[in-house]
């Protein structure tokens, strides 16, 4: 196996039918995004993305609508076929693979999901999930084991013998679910899963599938428009703007230290609660200051803002920050802490 | 209360002041229209005369660019012309007048072969006489045609008077809704054009002057009444299709025949099924098929409409036309169904198919039977032949529709689970587009029941001959106990394929 299953190296996809000229143009001449579209009718949906995904990690791609996010996942499993660059899964190039290697790839090693479920609404729920098998060429028996077994991690116990339009879109959705986990894939595409989802139910599936994540193990890529989305289930972030990647990295990375005006603009209304911890925002402590803070609560650097609020409340005194050790190293006091959650102004 | 509020928000609305906008439509004669639009626009709907409308009529809506009302009192101005100019210049009794002078010579001239004593002279004073009368007779519509001529005179100067009227009356409101849909849409034609005022000078003087000449002269020039051309253009480009057919009939008289054979072949296997197996099988399995495949009311249906063709002595003969709209409708289901994927699947095929298809359906019926006779002759095969190519655009149609109709997503989503293009159209994209397939083919049956009757003209048996007999004999109960018969095929066939695809929806 290789060590990273999802690498890429200079993707970029231009539409239109003029794609390779415009490809040229770009790489010799470095044209905007409007100048392309203007000389050679192409829109440029993809620019120059490169990123590695690692070993069951959930990489995120946030980004707005028209950022190129669907496009982008659409090339893992080439859906799409990129203009330029190199896509590899499980260390091998996809763009290079045959025709059956593709369909053997597709079928065995990545599953997906789609924003609007795409279940085949003439089959049951049994008969959805077993899909990718039935196209493996399972036999029957071994199709409604896997299925009823996926069924039951994504808890749709009872439900096989449904037909789609019968269970609700939170219930379709986890049937999506399920069909791309019945072939134990590596690989997990997710593209907007969750979007179509109202607030509570989408919270709920976003929960069950971080759970679930982390019990396969299964490394997964997943698109979404929705920052706190992002943030609550990505192992990394990458931002998207205009089919290039803006920044890369945690979301404690991203929500502190955000790379561009673009960037800070979708953070500003993130909750910082619980992604800043206290080293972050103490002012370290002098040593001849030690005495004043003897009333002071002891707090772990490793605590979240959350938990300090938690503190503050309770007393009059400013926070003392300890490091591992047990020894002080900083302090918070009420203006600080509130600055802190207000994204340090 | 809430109406007091409305009007607080609407009632102290500031004027606008629309006379620039008017004026730039308007052009020529801006003060006048100004003042004619702000009366239609403040309510007073009084009508007014517009004297330049009243008195050049689609003149003036030619220059003003008002081509509605143009073509309209063109058209209306020209009948009441023709009145006029028929009662001016008009010999209304000149045709019988002719006439009665040719008649009058013919009957003096039979007069004087019997005064020489031909040998059947008595005969010859009868039909002499008979000529006179007819003579007289035209001699007296003549006159009254001359005395209807002054009442062409007043009805036409009547109606001029009344179109005239409406012109003027009618003009400002036409053209300030002109104004209201210019002020939208600028391309909409504004101001008083000269050009557009000598296109309608030229239209009107070629339109008028060749009708009021047509209409009113007696014996007008032939070149203006038919188009000029030899008639041996038309013989001649029928003897090059006639040609064309009957040599590709004889160099592909191989390819006819085996079409005709395996047809025929297919044919009398299915009649010999409906024609030879005995009628209570044929009746029970009709009535297990319509209870299964789409319940008991249509069972109960299909029961009566059975009772009806056996009772009334027409089995033999439905189950000859039942033979050949199913056989028909095979063949078209197993060639359009495929010829409809192909078409789904490349938009270069169809195209092509597309305006063949636009033909097939809007020729005439009968046209089809002129080829199929060329090809290959009369008889049943040519009949079945006929059927299908009448009947089969619909299921191709269907079939390409539905396809395109599958929702692209499910179809990304099975390409993304490794599906390979068979597996993706049999396992996902007919099955989706089964409803409206099934809807083509349910069509197809359908036309080719109404093909039935026109089919017999060649030689296809069956209720559709006994139609056509009918109708040479005037045998008008046989013809509609046959006309029944064929509408009771046609319903048992509709509600059992349409029961079967609207359950195979559900379950």
């Amino acid at each position: 196996m290789s060590d990273i299953p999802i690498k890429l190296e200079g993707v970029w996809k231009i539409f239109g039918t003029r794609a390779e000229e415009a490809m040229a143009a770009v790489r010799s001449e470095g044209l905007s995004k409007n100048e392309v579209l203007a000389r050679f009718g192409a829109v440029i949906g993809i620019a120059d993305v490169s990123f590695d995904v690692h070993w069951g990690e959930i990489f995120c791609i946030m980004g707005l609508s028209g950022s190129g996010k669907s496009t982008l996942i659409r090339h893992i499993n080439r859906l799409i076929e990129p203009t330029a660059g190199r896509v590899e899964v499980l260390g091998r190039d996809v763009t290079r693979l045959s025709e059956p290697e593709l369909r053997a790839m597709r079928s065995q090693k990545i599953g997906m999901v789609f924003q609007h479920m795409a279940l085949l609404p003439h089959r049951s729920v049994r008969d959805n999930v077993a899909y990718p098998l039935e196209i493996r060429g399972a036999p029957k028996g071994r199709r409604w084991e896997i299925s009823q077994h996926v069924l039951s991690l994504v808890g749709l116990d009872g439900f096989e013998d449904r037909f789609p339009d019968e269970i609700s879109g939170g219930m379709q959705q986890r049937v999506g679910l399920a069909r791309a986990l019945a072939s134990d894939p590596d690989v997990l595409l997710m593209d907007e899963p969750f979007s179509a989802l109202d607030p509570l139910i989408r919270r709920q599936l976003q929960d069950q599938f971080k759970a679930l994540s982390e019990q396969l193990h299964k490394t997964t890529l997943f698109i979404t428009h929705d920052l706190d989305e992002a943030i609550r289930l990505g192992t990394r972030i990458a931002i998207m703007k205009d089919g290039r990647i803006v920044q890369i990295g945690t979301p404690v990375d991203i929500v502190t230290n955000p790379a561009d005006d673009y960037v800070r603009d979708f953070v500003r209304n993130i909750s910082r609660l619980k992604l800043v911890f206290a080293h972050a925002i103490m002012e370290p402590l002098t040593s001849d200051s030690a005495e004043k803070f003897a009333q002071s609560p002891r707090v772990s650097q490793d605590s979240d803002l959350d938990h300090l609020v938690d503190v503050a409340i309770t007393t009059p005194h400013p926070l003392v920050i300890t490091n591992a050790e047990g020894k002080d190293i900083g302090v918070v006091s009420k203006d600080r802490l509130l600055r802190g959650i207000q994204g340090g102004k | 209360m809430p109406a007091n509020r409305t009007q607080g928000a609407t009632g102290n609305a500031p004027s606008i002041d629309l006379t620039p906008s008017i004026t730039e439509f308007v052009g020529a004669r801006a003060a006048f229209y100004v003042g004619r639009f702000k009366l239609l626009l403040a309510g007073q709907n009084r009508w007014r005369v517009n004297w330049a409308a009243l008195i050049f009529g689609p003149l003036w809506a030619a220059a003003r660019g008002i081509w509605a009302f143009f073509w309209l009192f063109a058209i209306l101005e020209l009948v009441a012309w023709v009145q006029v100019g028929r009662g001016i210049w008009g010999d209304l009794g000149a045709d019988k007048l002719a006439e009665a002078a040719r008649l009058q010579a013919k009957s003096d001239q039979l007069m004087a072969e019997a005064a020489r004593g031909d040998t059947n002279a008595e005969l010859l004073v009868e039909s002499a006489g008979n000529l006179a009368r007819a003579a007289e007779n035209a001699r007296a519509a003549s006159e009254a045609g001359e005395a209807s001529t002054t009442t062409y005179l007043l009805v036409g100067l009547l109606l001029l008077g009344l179109f005239k009227l409406m012109e003027g009356l009618w003009a400002d409101r036409v053209y300030e809704r002109q104004y209201t849909r210019w002020r939208v849409d600028k391309r909409v034609p504004s101001g008083f054009n000269l050009y557009r005022l000598a296109g309608g000078c030229a239209l009107l003087l070629l339109v008028f002057s060749l009708t009021l000449y047509r209409f009113t002269v007696s014996q007008p020039d032939q070149r203006i009444v038919s188009v000029p051309v030899p008639s041996t253009y038309h013989t001649h480009t029928a003897n090059l299709i006639e040609d064309y057919l009957d040599r590709t009939a004889r160099a592909g008289a191989g390819l006819f025949n085996s079409i005709a054979g395996g047809t025929e072949a297919v044919l009398n296997a299915i009649e010999a099924v409906f024609v030879e197996t005995s009628w209570p099988v044929i009746v029970i399995f009709f009535l297990l098929a319509a209870w299964r495949l789409a319940g008991g009311r249509v069972a109960i249906f299909t029961g009566a409409a059975l009772a009806y063709m056996g009772i009334l002595g027409l089995w033999e003969k439905s189950m000859l036309t039942l033979a050949l709209v199913s056989s028909a409708a095979v063949f078209c289901v197993l060639m359009g169904i495929p010829l409809g994927v192909w078409c789904a699947r490349s938009s270069r095929v169809y195209a092509v198919v597309r305006p063949v298809l636009d033909m097939m359906q809007t020729m005439p019926a009968f046209v089809y039977l002129i080829p199929i006779i060329a090809f290959f002759g009369t008889g049943k095969v040519p009949g079945i032949l006929a059927t299908i190519a009448f009947s089969m655009p619909p299921v191709i149609r269907l079939t390409a529709l539905g396809l395109a109709q599958v929702p692209k997503d499910v179809v990304e989503a099975a390409r993304a689970f490794g599906a390979t293009q068979w597996q993706l159209m049999t396992g996902v994209e007919l099955p989706l587009a089964a409803p409206t397939i099934m809807t083509g083919v349910n069509q197809t049956i359908l036309m080719c029941l109404s093909m039935v009757v026109i089919a017999s003209l060649i030689g296809a048996r069956g209720l559709g001959q006994e139609v056509l007999v009918a109708l040479q004999f005037v045998a008008k109960g046989q013809g509609i106990l046959a006309g029944l018969a064929i509408l009771c095929c046609a319903m048992v066939l509709d509600r059992i394929v349409q029961g079967r695809f609207r359950r195979g929806d559900g379950a």
